[in-house]
């Protein structure tokens, strides 16, 4: 299993500056530790499930810059069928991240519905895509840490991480305000 | 019936750049012409609740997208819309099929429930809206509902009463 906030620090040792982040519910206060720049938007106080299909969008208007989604499992299930769309319009500079925990982390870690037999990659292919890989230990991540990066996308990466207790992320800033930020930065 | 080829010369006035959307028998005709067109890129999604999002992320990222929809996906978004378009203050303007709008004239025999619960959630929502019903009105309608977006930097909307052909 793969711990999560090596994992983060790791993504953000690797990254271009000009990479636009998303992160969502469990993993964004973590990142916003790490990185918390206008190409680094968090999407909460937003709709949960719309992470992906989100940043999916600005991948499509900034085809220079690599995006990145860093997604949960329950977030993903809430809106499976960006998996497709996803593939029918594909983005060679779009990474969608599915850190799997099995459980909604921040209301207290409850399980997610399939959360003992569902196979994010198989779904993920299912769908139409083919750059999938499921990483569940630190040498394989080690190795495929670049790939997140040059992949040709649309790039799914399923984490298999620890369980932690991350409480209900809280930014400083409403989010039209980041949303703006992130535009004053991109145009 | 509305011109499809018309309202797409009036979208493409407008400078749009994207449709995201998921066609209906209302609109089906305009995503056939925007099919053939193929100067506006048209983004097909799964479950409407994902146009939102992805228009969202096209404007922040420099675009100009619209969102096409029908009223009982319009229903299905709710949450997404909430979230994204509204709460990121973006301007939006989106054109919905307005499914069963004849359903609701005096005398018919039902009423489809899509119609009756559309303007209560759009007012809910404080979204500017108009009903196009004739082509000499796609030109006005769409300028107002672009005027009104920028404006207040949230969606407008423009719903179509009847079938583009």
């Amino acid at each position: 299993m793969l711990n999560k906030y090596d994992c983060l620090e790791k993504l953000a040792a690797y990254r271009n500056p000009n990479d636009i982040v998303v992160t969502t519910m469990s993993v964004a206060m973590p990142w916003a530790s790490i990185s918390d720049g206008p190409l680094d938007f968090a999407s909460v106080d937003s709709a949960m499930g719309h992470a992906a299909d989100f940043a999916y969008g600005l991948a499509l208007a900034q085809p220079d810059r690599r995006v990145i989604t860093l997604n949960g499992d329950g977030s993903t299930l809430m809106c499976l069928g960006t998996l497709v769309t996803l593939s029918q319009h594909p983005t060679p500079n779009y990474t969608l991240v599915i850190t799997e925990n099995g459980t909604y982390e921040v209301t207290g870690n409850q399980p997610v519905p399939g959360n003992n037999v569902i196979d994010y990659e198989t779904i993920a292919r299912g769908a139409g895509l083919t750059e999938v890989h499921t990483i569940s230990d630190v040498d394989d991540f080690d190795t495929k840490l670049p790939l997140h990066f040059l992949a040709q996308g649309p790039a799914v990466f399923v984490w298999k991480i620890e369980r932690s207790s991350e409480p209900v992320p809280k930014t400083r800033q409403p989010i039209a305000e980041r949303a703006h930020r992130l535009r004053d930065a991109l145009i | 019936m509305l011109s499809a080829l018309l309202l797409l010369e009036h979208i493409k006035n407008q400078g749009v750049t994207d449709v995201v959307g998921l066609p209906d028998n209302g609109s089906r005709a305009l995503f056939e012409a925007l099919c053939i067109d193929s100067s506006v890129r048209v983004i097909n999604v799964s479950r409407e609740g994902e146009t939102f999002a992805i228009a969202s992320g096209l404007y922040l990222g420099g675009r100009k997208p619209i969102v096409i929809i029908q009223n009982t996906g319009f229903l299905e978004t709710g949450d997404a819309f909430r979230g994204t378009s509204y709460n990121m203050a973006i301007p939006i303007v989106m054109i919905m099929g307005y499914r069963g709008y004849k359903t609701m004239a005096p005398g018919s025999e039902r009423v489809d429930t899509a119609a009756t619960f559309l303007e209560p959630t759009l007012n809910a929502w404080n979204i500017p809206y108009s009903l196009l019903l004739a082509d000499e009105e796609i030109e006005p309608q769409l300028n107002d509902a672009f005027s009104k977006a920028e404006a207040t930097s949230l969606p407008a909307a423009v719903l179509l009463g009847c079938d583009t052909e």
